[in-house]
């Protein structure tokens, strides 16, 4: 059935919706909309009935153009301390992101000034949003449909192109296209078998069973092969962990300063979250890249720095790849020896590449065996390197294609993972013609469509007699 | 509309009139009766009461349990077939007692009569032979008719079941155009001029027939002959009720009579090909939507040009002729070339043909313009049911039929209408399908239709639907006797299966046919009847237990035993589809105002104007969003409610 439609729309139960799960209505929420710490400027954004109080008890304005900037001074409501100079712009309901009144406070870069306007707007009569509170209030307001939210929290989310890209194709329907497609594919399934019941005396006689199983084979390595897609995520959305290791002073940190130059750097040393090394996240083309540096840190374990290798067992458990670093062969392959001996034994097969460095003289970058030669202060082998570090990822983590649809939601896999489940289980129950009869069996298949319903549509009965009348001559 | 209704110029009024005599009319006519109207079922002529205008056959997938379900709320299709049939095939026999379908070939005189007698039993229903010139109204509402002969009833519902009648025209051809409601019959057009005038939609469908031949001209030898498969089969739950028309222990059935294939081969598609210009439908004469699945061999030929050869049926028209039906060559290309198609066939080089095939055009009413009683929204009092909804085949309109003679009934009673639901039935499947999604051709009904096909089967239609029968007092005492026993008969299988013991050396010869492991030790029959491949019938013969119960009753038993597992699923399914679709839509619901829903959804939602969220997302071009923003809307303005009340 499914029905036709028959089940309720993903997360909204029938006969109502749980409570807890919608905004009061009355709350004015806010929260900063850029990620903490990151770029030069911080949105924070405003949603609810009181947005424009808490606007005006900020700026001491009494009205503003709707939908236009406004270069203003914020203080606080309270000790009228001064804030920050700001641009805020005024959305009135309905045209606005949620279909509230929403303001939207841009204010400079850093902690200190977002959490010292947060802070001001709380003391307006806001209150913080929970996670998603923002999207949700746009998909009540009518203002989105549930991929679409989906597709904007990644967007909000995205903190590299990749992922960026991948958010889009989904808004674009991508995702949904692929789903779609694979659907149809079910019912192609489907329909094998109704028209082996429905039409029993016709030219073309029953299906063979051969055919059967080769759709349901079919369809189950498309749908592996989008489930594989759903690894990838993560790395899509972090960026891929890549972890420096050497000797002190074998020039990690000028190699991580110096492809902090070569490529866009996104974050650097996000307080709270990686207190254990430097980090910054590379906008390369392809995957992103985090690369750590956990130089002078005093996480490494007493036996490593007798070996006199810097790298930080806790950071390499979650690596991708690594970086063996060193002036000379030799310390490059002490490196890389040490890396190995302190993976854990499922990630024996982390890929980990030779980096000679401080290769300042005129030799210039290129590769020196299987080790790749750079340059910090001269700039030199660093694209090389980045390269590298993208050709060893895809080998290991399969080729990421950003275009390609991705099951980049937990809710998405569920459904697709659920739809191959039941796939198989008609198989195994079918058992190739000598187990449960076929019709009985489709009870699955069916299930399987109403799974992938669950991402992207309702089942209608009449595609499955439609797939029917296109391939067989029915007509008894 | 002006009211045209004096009680004084009546020649008799009824609780309900039903026009057309056909499957939906004698169906309605019978359930409104049963349902405790008075009934004045009105046919142009008496004689072709019951007339099967097309394939000599009843049942088939899904449409077999149709008639089950028919018979199981007091009809008549079952009983009449089971009196009139001359051959039966149980369908899909190999693939499981689930699936099975039974189908019969009727004489078709035997039909008619067996439809008529049965009617006739019925008191409360009183025949009337006319051609309906106009309804009567008092004010909006429908008040009666009168005849072309110039009789005047009354009546306070009337049931319109005028199948291909409604200004129908037959093809033979690009040049033979015959008005005709059926070959030899005329049309009617009168009525439907008046309901254009009142506003309805009216569209225009096609079918077509094929020929028939003189049995005496066709060398049978190296025809397949496909016999009767299962003359003891009964189609009714008479069986039970009827005794005086059972011999000994089963219903007496017409003698049997053998069916054949012959096949349409490669220099029969080649004259068709050459020919396809002077055909009806391929020379522009026919412009409107005929059915897919029952294409005309013209269709057969251009679609699929690849296929070797097609198969063709000849089956017995009745015991009183050797006229056989064509089944496999609905045509409407002219006579000469059908005659020498037919001539191309093995088997019919010499063949006579006793009518020609036609395609034939006639009035639907779109469906959509009906409530889910099948009254129509725009006429109070006025109902529609069978072929001229857009559907086609007998029993797809005995179901409509079923539904709107018990309405019709109800509503003059000013009764709660009866719905039945798509888990509970495939009459519910097809009713609903209707009034929510439309037809864009002629709609019949598949297993694939149903959400629930596992649930509703041939075998358990009496179970499905006597509790509703029994709700509507449907039944008399006698037959009210022979339902309870057969449920109790059906328990009884299911206790005997959860109570007895098998032992090894009982069941293992049975075992050892189906490749499954021997019995470690005496087991109970309910987990053997478990394994694929083993019959409970069967099981219970060899433990020598409950030899008193009957084949069908085992095998009702035996599905739910051995597919719990599936029916579950399946019925969990039907719960949530209750659950979603069970979110009643306000009537005054402003879906163009809505702006989160697409603008074909503005516009079908508002035009449909669903009843539930599962019909609406029945409706085609609604999509998952439009539901989810649909429920969304719904919940505001239930918290919205709910504020103002708390």
């Amino acid at each position: 059935m499914t029905a036709p439609g028959g089940r309720p729309a993903d997360g909204l139960p029938p006969g109502g919706l749980p409570a807890g799960s919608l905004p009061s209505g009355e709350d004015t929420i806010v929260a900063l909309a850029t990620p903490p710490g990151r770029g030069a400027l911080a949105l924070l954004r405003l949603s609810g009935p009181r947005a424009l109080d808490v606007l005006r008890a900020l700026t001491g304005r009494v009205s503003f153009a709707p939908r236009m900037a406004t270069h203003t001074r914020l203080v606080h409501p309270v000790t009228r301390a001064p804030l920050d100079d700001a641009l805020v712009t005024w959305f009135p309901a309905p045209r606005s992101f949620t279909g509230e009144d929403v303001a939207e406070l841009s204010v400079h870069g850093g902690v200190a000034v977002s959490t010292a306007v947060l802070g001001a707007c709380l003391a307006a009569g806001a209150r913080p949003a929970e996670p998603g509170e923002f999207t949700r209030r746009a998909l009540l307001g009518g203002k989105l449909d549930l991929l679409q939210a989906e597709a904007i929290a990644d967007l909000i989310d995205a903190r590299s192109q990749a992922l960026h890209r991948a958010a889009l194709e989904q808004l674009d329907g991508g995702l949904s296209r692929r789903i779609a497609a694979l659907r149809q594919e079910c019912l192609a399934l489907e329909a094998l078998l109704a028209y082996d019941i429905d039409f029993p005396e016709e030219d073309d006689g029953p299906v063979s069973p051969l055919r059967i199983e080769g759709a349901v084979d079919a369809l189950l390595a498309s749908l592996d092969a989008l489930l594989a897609t759903a690894p990838a995520v993560p790395m899509l959305r972090d960026g891929a962990i890549v972890v420096l290791a050497g000797a002190p002073n074998a020039g990690k940190s000028s190699l991580l300063n110096a492809l902090s130059g070569e490529a866009r750097a996104l974050v650097t040393d996000v307080p709270g979250t990686t207190r254990d090394a430097i980090e910054v996240l590379l906008d390369t083309p392809g995957v992103p890249v985090r690369l750590v540096d956990t130089a002078g840190l005093r996480e490494t374990t007493d036996a490593v720095e007798r070996l006199g290798i810097e790298v930080s067992a806790r950071w390499l458990a979650r690596a991708h790849a690594v970086l063996a670093c060193g002036e000379t062969a030799a310390a490059v392959h002490e490196a890389a020896h040490v890396v190995r001996g302190m993976l854990p034994a499922a990630r024996a097969d982390v890929p980990v590449l030779g980096v000679l460095t401080k290769q300042d003289d005129a030799r210039g970058a290129g590769a020196d065996g299987t080790l790749l030669r750079t340059s910090a202060e001269r700039g030199t082998g660093l694209a090389e390197l980045l390269s590298a570090v993208q050709q060893e990822l895809g080998a290991r983590y399969g080729v990421v294609e950003p275009e390609v649809p991705r099951l980049t939601r937990e809710r998405h896999q569920a459904a697709v993972r659920a739809s191959r489940e039941e796939l198989a289980a008609f198989r195994e129950a079918w058992a190739g013609g000598a187990g449960v009869p076929a019709l009985i069996a489709a009870v699955h298949v069916r299930a399987a469509v109403a799974a992938l319903d669950e991402v992207i549509g309702s089942v209608s009965l009449e595609d499955v007699l439609d797939r029917l009348f296109g391939e067989f001559c029915v007509g008894k | 509309m002006t009211s045209s209704f004096s009680a004084a110029s009546l020649e008799a009024s009824f609780d309900v009139l039903v026009v057309g005599a056909g499957h939906a009319g004698t169906e309605a006519a019978v359930a409104a009766a049963r349902a405790g109207a008075t009934v004045g079922l009105v046919t142009s002529a008496l004689e072709t009461i019951g007339q099967m205008s097309c394939n000599p056959a009843i049942g088939g997938v899904a449409k077999g349990t149709v008639v089950r379900e028919v018979d199981a709320l007091g009809g008549l299709m079952g009983r009449a077939t089971d009196l009139a049939m001359l051959q039966f095939r149980m369908l899909n026999q190999g693939k499981g007692p689930a699936v099975w379908a039974p189908r019969a070939q009727c004489d078709r005189g035997l039909y008619r009569r067996a439809v008529r007698t049965l009617l006739e039993e019925h008191a409360a229903i009183h025949t009337i032979q006319g051609t309906v010139a106009r309804l009567l109204f008092d004010g909006e509402r429908v008040a009666g008719l009168e005849t072309l002969e110039g009789r005047r009833f009354g009546a306070r519902a009337v049931v319109l079941t005028t199948g291909t009648f409604g200004r129908g025209k037959l093809h033979i051809g690009t040049d033979t155009q015959i008005a005709g409601g059926r070959a030899g019959e005329a049309a009617s057009t009168h009525l439907g001029q008046q309901l254009d005038a009142a506003g309805l939609t009216t569209l225009r469908f096609k079918t077509g027939t094929p020929p028939r031949i003189d049995g005496r001209s066709v060398r049978y030898d190296g025809l397949v002959v496909q016999p009767s498969e299962v003359e003891e089969h009964d189609w009714s739950w008479s069986y039970f009720w009827d005794a005086p028309r059972r011999d000994g222990e089963r219903t007496r059935h017409p003698a049997q009579l053998p069916c054949f294939i012959t096949y349409l081969e490669a220099d029969g598609k080649a004259l068709i090909e050459r020919h396809i210009g002077e055909s009806a439908m391929y020379g522009g004469a026919i412009a409107s939507q005929g059915p897919r699945y029952c294409p005309s061999v013209e269709d057969k030929v251009v679609k699929f040009p690849h296929a070797e050869r097609h198969q063709l049926f000849l089956e017995p028209e009745g015991h009183d002729t050797t006229e056989l039906y064509v089944n496999g060559l609905s045509t409407s290309l002219p006579a000469p070339v059908q005659l020498a198609v037919l001539r191309s066939v093995p088997g019919l080089e010499e063949v006579r043909v006793t009518r020609a095939g036609y395609a034939i055009e006639y009035d639907y009413y779109p469906p959509t313009q009906l409530d889910a009683t099948l009254q129509s929204r725009a006429i109070a009092g006025l109902w529609f049911a069978g072929q001229v909804n857009g559907t086609t085949g007998y029993e797809e309109a005995a179901g409509q039929g079923v539904v709107a003679g018990l309405n019709a009934a109800r509503w003059v009673h000013e009764r709660e209408p009866i719905i039945l639901g798509r888990e509970t039935s495939y009459i519910g499947v097809l009713v609903d399908d209707l009034v929510t999604r439309g037809v864009d051709e002629p709609y019949r009904l598949f297993t694939s239709r149903s959400e629930f096909r596992l649930t509703v089967r041939q075998d358990n239609a009496l179970a499905r639907l006597a509790p509703i029968g029994e709700s509507l007092s449907l039944y008399d005492a006698r037959e009210r006797a022979c339902i309870d026993a057969r449920e109790a008969a059906v328990r009884e299988a299911r206790a005997l299966a959860e109570r007895e013991n098998i032992t090894p050396a009982q069941a293992d010869p049975l075992l050892a046919g189906t490749g499954t492991a021997p019995l470690p030790h005496a087991v109970r029959i309910a987990e053997v009847a478990k394994r694929q491949g083993v019959s409970l019938g069967a099981l219970f013969t060899a433990a020598g237990v409950g030899r008193q119960l009957a084949e069908d009753v085992v095998i009702s038993a035996e599905l739910e035993l051995k597919y719990a597992s599936y029916l579950d699923k399946e019925r969990r399914a039907a719960e949530r589809l209750r659950a979603m679709g069970g979110l009643r839509l306000p009537a005054d619901f402003e879906y163009a105002a809505l702006r989160t829903l697409s603008m074909e959804a503005r516009q079908k939602l508002t035009a449909r104007r669903p009843e539930t969220m599962a019909q609406a997302a029945s409706i085609p071009g609604v999509t998952p969003s439009d539901l989810q923003n649909l429920v969304i809307e719904l919940e505001r303005r239930r918290r919205a409610a709910a504020e103002l009340a708390g």
